[in-house]
């Protein structure tokens, strides 16, 4: 109990928002939850929570070829996208930090259009090139675009982050007998990774949750990602919905999101640069 | 070891020239300063010497080597910057053992070093420690520790104090001398203190604006400053400048008159120009005076009691002389309208107080006469 009664209301009110916020953000994905562990024969029951909880649907997603295959394709794809947009966007960001060069607001600016290109207007000519190119299907045919639409993204948030980085520690592990190498890799990298872990993970979400693209540029299990992949499910019979195993395999791709932030928000939040520099 | 010999070193940056054509030498062993008002270009030259900024002209030798195209990583100076620079990321031992690692010095004995290291600066109990867990002078540490620990030719100072309180300060320079001392590598000192270059250096170099005015010891700086600059910007409290012109054999100041020596005559002749005269507080005495002394009478306006000394704070007017013009970087005031603010230091025992009228000697020997225009000293005072 806090000793002023004004301060315990004001912790009343914050506690029944945060409360309220949460579960008005939850309640959709509990009910997947819920939907997920319902046997099919209850799935209209209207009930929130599974009468009987069942294990079917996971069972049936899993034994589907189709979804495992969509499963490896996902994380593929998306491990992929995020190392190489996170590579690219960090040489691109340490000059625009780092380097006093003409243009260079002009490579900001022109990066933060491009992420506002609606990706709708260049599926048409990006599926035709893709079948002449020969991209249509496979695993590049959807890294490039995923790397385009993400890298102003990275760009943006790793500039904020290497303007952070006291530069001077650079100047002292040069003085300290480092290369320009090793003194990017010893020091600055570690600072900035961070910044970086951040980037990757904005891109790793972006391609795992992306749906237009998959579903246009794609037609088999080749390079399918479970978002399209859920779409092309199919009830057990033609009488029956696929709302089971929709919601099984949401879950299912919705651990690995969570998961992933939880994991390295401590990095992102930490500060680690906290003490690099004065007293 | 090592001698660092410049010749003719010049930096130029788009449209300012940070270092006009320094050359000097700083001999093997010695604590060498660096000091000048903000902007002077001290630091740029000890980065030119680390190798962190490359030399627009002239060269740097090194022990007769000429190490301007030469990496930083193979000069094997070591730096201490003014944010100490410490790795966050690493503990103390991490921070102190990197430059080691990076030479491929084997694991025994780096932690040897180390340990050494953190003995003689008391840094032990905080080897696995995080840079944010220390203080800041115990940061201060850490980055001389990491200086140290690679027995470096020279140690490249930039600042290393004036981040830290005024006490720890003073501890910290009496420790950074006795380490140059005891460790006998040559070591430059970049400050914009004048109190720490004077305490800390075998020899001192002043610089402003890109210019290496004046090098030399403490004591020459101090009791031979080659022009205005110089005087006004060693010693506290600073000079006393009054204007001054010359009158056939006598040197006159609004505060009487100086008579001259045939020498001083001789060398003051072709002085023109408008003249500036300047004394140090210590060399005004309070009461009785003899014969090579100007006396004059003053109101003391403020009295500052150091225990050793009296600071007095009085005003002389300028009775018809022009006011002084000193260099504004200096950042010496004195001027009100028709009087300038001096300051002796006097005997305590003189026992004066605030409001009180004094008669003040002024042991003409030690008068320095500035051509106003050129900031020249005309003098050499005696002994």
């Amino acid at each position: 109990m806090s000793k002023k009664p004004g301060k315990s209301l004001e912790r009343v009110l914050w506690g029944a928002a945060s409360v309220l916020m949460v579960t008005y953000a939850l309640i959709p994905v509990a009910w997947m939850v819920s939907l997920s562990l319902k046997r099919s024969a209850d799935l209209g029951d209207n009930r929130f929570f599974p009468r009987v909880v069942s294990f079917e649907h996971y069972e049936a997603v899993f034994r589907d070829p189709q979804f495992s295959a969509a499963l490896r394709n996902s994380i593929g794809i998306g491990a992929i996208s995020s190392i190489a947009a996170v590579l690219l966007g960090m040489f691109a960001a340490y000059a625009i930090a780092r380097l006093e060069f003409p243009g260079r607001r002009l490579i900001l600016g022109a990066a933060l259009s491009i992420a506002m290109f609606p990706p709708v207007s260049i599926i048409g000519p990006l599926f035709n090139m893709w079948r002449t190119l020969g991209l249509y299907d496979t695993w590049p045919g959807l890294i490039l675009p995923y790397m385009t639409f993400t890298l102003p993204l990275a760009i943006w948030t790793l500039s904020a982050f290497f303007r952070e980085i006291p530069w001077e520690l650079e100047k002292a592990a040069r003085a300290d007998g480092a290369t320009p190498l090793q003194a990017f890799v010893h020091v600055i990298a570690p600072l900035a990774a961070p910044g970086v872990f951040t980037a990757a993970i904005l891109v790793f979400i972006f391609a795992w949750n992306d749906f237009l693209f998959a579903i246009s540029l794609t037609s088999t299990n080749d390079a399918r990602t479970v978002p399209a992949a859920i779409a092309f499910f199919t009830g057990s019979s033609r009488f029956e919905q696929p709302t089971g195993s929709i919601a099984a395999a949401s879950v299912v791709v919705t651990v690995p999101i969570i998961v992933v932030v939880l994991a390295f928000q401590r990095r992102i939040v930490s500060g680690l640069t906290a003490g690099a520099v004065k007293g | 070891m090592a001698e660092i010999e410049l010749n003719g070193v010049t930096k130029r940056f788009p449209g300012v020239t940070a270092l006009k054509k320094a050359s000097f030498t700083i001999q093997d062993g010695e604590l060498f300063i660096l000091v000048g008002p903000s902007g002077c270009g001290k630091s740029t030259l000890l980065n030119m010497i680390v190798g962190l900024e490359d030399v627009t002209e002239g060269e740097i030798r090194v022990d007769g080597e000429v190490v301007n195209d030469l990496d930083p990583k193979d000069r094997n100076m070591a730096m201490v910057f003014q944010s100490y620079a410490i790795y966050p990321h690493m503990t103390v031992r991490e921070n102190m053992a990197f430059p080691l690692k990076l030479a491929k010095v084997s694991k025994s004995e780096i932690d040897q070093r180390v340990t050494h290291a953190a003995k003689i600066l008391e840094l032990e109990d905080m080897l696995d420690r995080k840079p944010r867990a220390l203080s800041g002078g115990q940061r201060q540490r850490v980055a001389m520790g990491r200086a140290i620990v690679r027995k470096p030719k020279v140690f490249l100072l930039d600042e290393p104090l004036s981040n830290l309180d005024a006490k720890l300060r003073v501890q910290m320079r009496t420790e950074i001398l006795r380490l140059q001392r005891r460790l006998e590598t040559t070591m430059v000192y970049v400050t914009h203190d004048q109190t720490e270059a004077m305490t800390l250096g075998h020899r001192i170099a002043v610089l402003r604006k890109g210019e290496v005015l004046q090098i030399g010891t403490p004591r020459e700086l101090y009791e031979r400053p080659k022009n205005l600059f110089v005087a006004g910007f060693i010693g506290s409290p600073a000079m006393n400048f009054l204007p001054a012109r010359l009158e056939s054999a006598r040197l006159e100041l609004p505060i009487g008159a100086v008579e001259l020596s045939e020498d001083q005559r001789e060398r003051f002749g072709g002085a023109e120009g408008r003249l500036i005269a300047g004394f140090r507080p210590e060399h005004l005495h309070a009461g009785a005076n003899d014969e090579q002394h100007l006396s004059f009478e003053a109101q003391a306006e403020v009295v500052e009691w150091l225990g050793a000394d009296v600071l007095v704070y009085f005003d002389v007017a300028l009775r018809g002389f022009e006011e002084v013009e000193l260099p504004e970087d200096l950042g010496l005031e004195g001027g009100n309208g028709d009087n300038r603010s001096l300051i002796a230091r006097v005997d305590p025992s003189a026992g004066l107080r605030e409001g009180d009228s004094f008669e003040l000697g002024l042991d003409a020997r030690y008068v320095h006469v500035f051509d106003a225009e050129t900031g020249e000293n005309l003098t050499t005072p005696h002994d």
